[in-house]
C-alpha cells in the first residue's frame, strides 16, 4: 500500500508540559485511522498538528512526501479538518459558508457550484442550502463541518471526535458517511469511543499520556482471547469452574466472571452446560482482541487514579 | 485570496446588529453636534466669528467622530479575531493553505470597509448645508481623508488587541487602554522640563487637528502610515506565535 502520511518522531510540549512526544505512524492511501485514547491523552493535539494548526516541538510530517512544515501551504491543500467544535458562521446560510470553505482551499470558479452541490449531496444537506447555519441541529452541524473538510477533495481527511454529542441514529449515519469517504481519502479519526473506532477504522493507534501505546490492525476474523460470563443472582466461582470444557475462570465482579473455554468447546455448548447446571445466563461476551484488553487496562489505570 | 477574507467579514459584520447600532447612534450624536454648532454660529454676530463655518463644522462634528470611531473600531475588531479564537473557528483559516499576511490584510480591509460609513457621516451631515451655506470643500475632504486614517489606525491597534486574547471583552478593554494612551500621551510634554516633541509626536490627535483645518502634510500621512503598518505587523507576529507556541 502506498504511504500517505508519515510522521516521524513527533513530539510537542505547552512550556515544561509534555502533550505529546516520539509519535511515529504511516498511514496508507485509503486507510483509516482510529486514534484512541482516554480524554487528555493527546488526541487533539495530535490533530491540530497534523493540520497544520499547531507547530511540533520535535519531529517531522510528511504528506505525500511534502514536508508539511517547510511547505505549510502546498500541504494544506491536501488535507482536510474537523476540528472537535465544527468551525461554523452561525449568521451565514451552508451555501454561503460552502462557498467560502471552497474558495479558502482555491477551487476555481468554474468547480465552485458544482463541488458544493456534490458534498451538499454527499452529506444529507441537499435541502438545507439556504438555512441559516445558527439554526441547524447539532447532527446537521456536524454534517456541515465535514462537508467543509472534503469540498476540495483532500487526500487525508482528520476528523476530531466526528460523532460527540449525536444520538445513536445520526451516528450511525455519520460512520456510514466516514465508511463512503474512505473509499476516496485516507481518514484519521480520533474518539475515546473504543465502539466508534471498531465500527470504521481499519487500523487502531492507542495514545495514552502522549504516547502511542498500541498500534494494530482491526480484523473481523481475529481470535477470541476468553469470554465475558455474567449469571444469575447468587452464583460462585466454583459452581462455573465445576463445569465441563472450561480452561480457567476469574470473577471480575459481583456474578460477572471471565472464562476460558477449551479448544473444542464453542460458546453455544458453553451457554447449554451453565443453562443445565441451573446458573442463569444474562451475558455472554466474547473478548476478542489486544486492543480492548490495551484499551480497558488504560481505562483501568485511568479510573484507579 | 484577500478579496474572499474582506467578503465574508463584511457580510459576516452586516447581517448582525453591531454595526447598524453603531451607524444609527453615531448619527444620532453627530446630528446633535452638528445642529448645537450650526445654533451656536448663526447666532453670533458677523464680527465674533473667529473662524469659518466649514472649520466650526470640521473641529466640532468631525472631531467628535473620530471619538465616537475610536470606540466603534474596538468593537468592531474584537469578533474578527477574539470571538474566532473563543469558538473555534479561527481552525478552518489556520488548516487551509492560506498565508498568515493574507488573513490579516484581509481582516483589516473587511473591517475598514466596516468602519468607512461611519467616517461619512460628518460629511453626510455637513453636505446637508450646500445649497444654503458657504462650505470650503477642500477643507471638508481634507479633514474627511484625515478622520479615514485615524479609523485606520483605530482598526489596526483593533484588530491586534484582537490577536492578543480570546476573550473578547478584554480585547476592547486592551484596545481602548492603548487607544487612549496613544490620545493622551502627548500631554505627557506638560510635565516634562524640556520641549520633548516626540510624545506630541505620538498622539494621534495632534496629526488629525492638522487635516481637519485643512492641512494636508506628509508628516501625518507617514504618522498614519507608520502606526498602521507597526500594528499590523504586530498582529500577524501574533498569529504565527500562536502557531508556533
Amino acid at each position: 500500500m502506498e504511504t500517505l502520511l508519515r510522521i516521524t518522531n513527533l513530539g510537542r510540549s505547552f512550556g515544561s508540559y509534555s502533550a505529546l512526544s516520539e509519535v511515529n505512524l504511516s498511514l496508507g492511501r485509503g486507510e483509516v485511522l482510529g486514534l484512541l485514547g482516554p480524554n487528555g491523552a493527546g488526541k487533539t493535539t495530535c490533530l491540530r498538528l497534523l493540520s497544520g494548526v499547531l507547530a511540533p516541538t520535535t519531529g517531522r510530517i510528511e504528506l505525500h512526501g511534502i514536508d508539511l512544515a517547510k511547505h505549510p501551504l502546498k500541504a494544506k491543500r491536501q488535507l482536510g479538518y474537523l476540528p472537535e467544535q465544527p468551525p461554523l458562521y452561525p449568521e451565514l446560510c451552508v451555501d454561503e459558508y460552502l462557498k467560502f470553505c471552497a474558495q479558502l482551499h482555491q477551487l476555481s470558479r468554474r468547480q465552485l457550484a458544482s463541488a458544493i452541490a456534490e458534498v451538499k449531496q454527499r452529506c444529507g444537506l441537499e435541502d438545507s442550502g439556504q438555512r441559516l447555519i445558527g439554526t441547524l441541529s447539532k447532527g446537521f452541524r456536524q454534517r456541515l463541518g465535514i462537508a467543509q473538510a472534503i469540498i476540495h477533495r483532500p487526500q487525508l481527511l482528520i476528523l476530531d471526535e466526528p460523532t460527540e454529542g449525536l444520538d445513536p441514529l445520526q451516528m450511525r449515519t455519520l460512520r456510514k458517511l466516514i465508511r463512503e469517504l474512505a473509499r476516496e481519502c485516507s481518514i484519521i479519526l480520533a474518539s475515546h469511543l473504543l465502539p466508534e473506532v471498531q465500527a470504521v477504522c481499519d487500523r487502531v493507534a492507542i495514545l495514552y499520556q502522549g504516547r502511542i501505546c498500541f498500534n494494530d490492525y482491526l480484523t473481523t476474523d481475529q481470535p477470541i482471547y476468553g469470554w465475558r460470563v455474567r449469571l444469575g443472582d447468587g452464583s460462585t466461582l466454583m459452581q462455573l469452574t465445576a463445569l465441563s470444557g472450561i480452561t480457567g475462570a476469574v470473577a471480575i465482579g459481583e456474578d460477572r466472571y471471565r472464562v476460558l473455554l477449551d479448544d473444542d468447546v464453542d460458546s453455544a455448548q458453553f451457554a447449554q452446560r451453565v443453562m443445565r447446571a441451573g446458573l442463569q445466563l444474562r451475558e455472554l461476551v466474547p473478548e476478542r482482541t489486544d486492543l480492548e484488553r490495551a484499551f480497558f487496562d488504560l481505562i483501568g489505570v485511568e479510573s484507579e487514579r | 485570496m484577500i478579496g474572499i477574507m474582506v467578503g465574508r467579514e463584511v457580510r459576516s459584520a452586516f447581517v448582525t446588529s453591531l454595526p447598524w447600532i453603531l451607524l444609527t447612534g453615531g448619527q444620532i450624536i453627530l446630528a446633535w453636534i452638528f445642529l448645537q454648532v450650526i445654533e451656536r454660529f448663526s447666532g453670533l454676530e458677523a464680527a465674533g466669528r473667529t473662524v469659518t463655518l466649514t472649520q466650526e463644522l470640521t473641529l466640532n462634528v468631525f472631531g467628535f467622530a473620530a471619538i465616537l470611531i475610536m470606540f466603534a473600531a474596538p468593537l468592531l475588531a474584537m469578533r474578527l479575531l477574539s470571538s474566532e479564537f473563543q469558538d473555534g473557528r479561527f481552525d478552518l483559516i489556520s488548516a487551509a493553505p492560506v498565508r498568515m499576511v493574507t488573513v490579516v490584510l484581509g481582516k483589516f480591509i473587511g473591517l475598514l470597509i466596516l468602519i468607512t460609513p461611519l467616517c461619512l457621516l460628518p460629511l453626510v451631515n455637513v453636505l446637508l448645508l450646500a445649497y444654503s451655506a458657504e462650505l470650503d470643500y477642500e477643507q471638508l475632504a481634507a479633514a474627511t481623508l484625515g478622520l479615514w486614517l485615524a479609523a485606520a489606525l483605530f482598526a489596526a491597534v483593533g484588530l491586534y488587541a484582537s490577536s492578543l486574547t480570546a476573550q473578547p471583552g478584554t480585547a476592547v478593554f486592551i484596545a481602548l487602554s492603548m487607544l487612549l494612551l496613544l490620545s493622551i500621551i502627548g500631554r505627557a510634554e506638560q510635565f516634562t522640563a524640556t520641549t520633548l516633541s516626540l510624545f506630541e509626536w505620538l498622539t494621534w490627535n495632534e496629526h488629525l487637528f492638522w487635516c481637519l483645518i485643512g492641512t494636508i502634510r506628509l508628516s501625518d500621512l507617514a504618522y498614519f502610515g507608520f502606526f498602521i503598518l507597526f500594528f499590523l505587523l504586530l498582529t500577524q507576529r501574533r498569529l504565527t506565535n500562536r502557531y508556533l507556541q
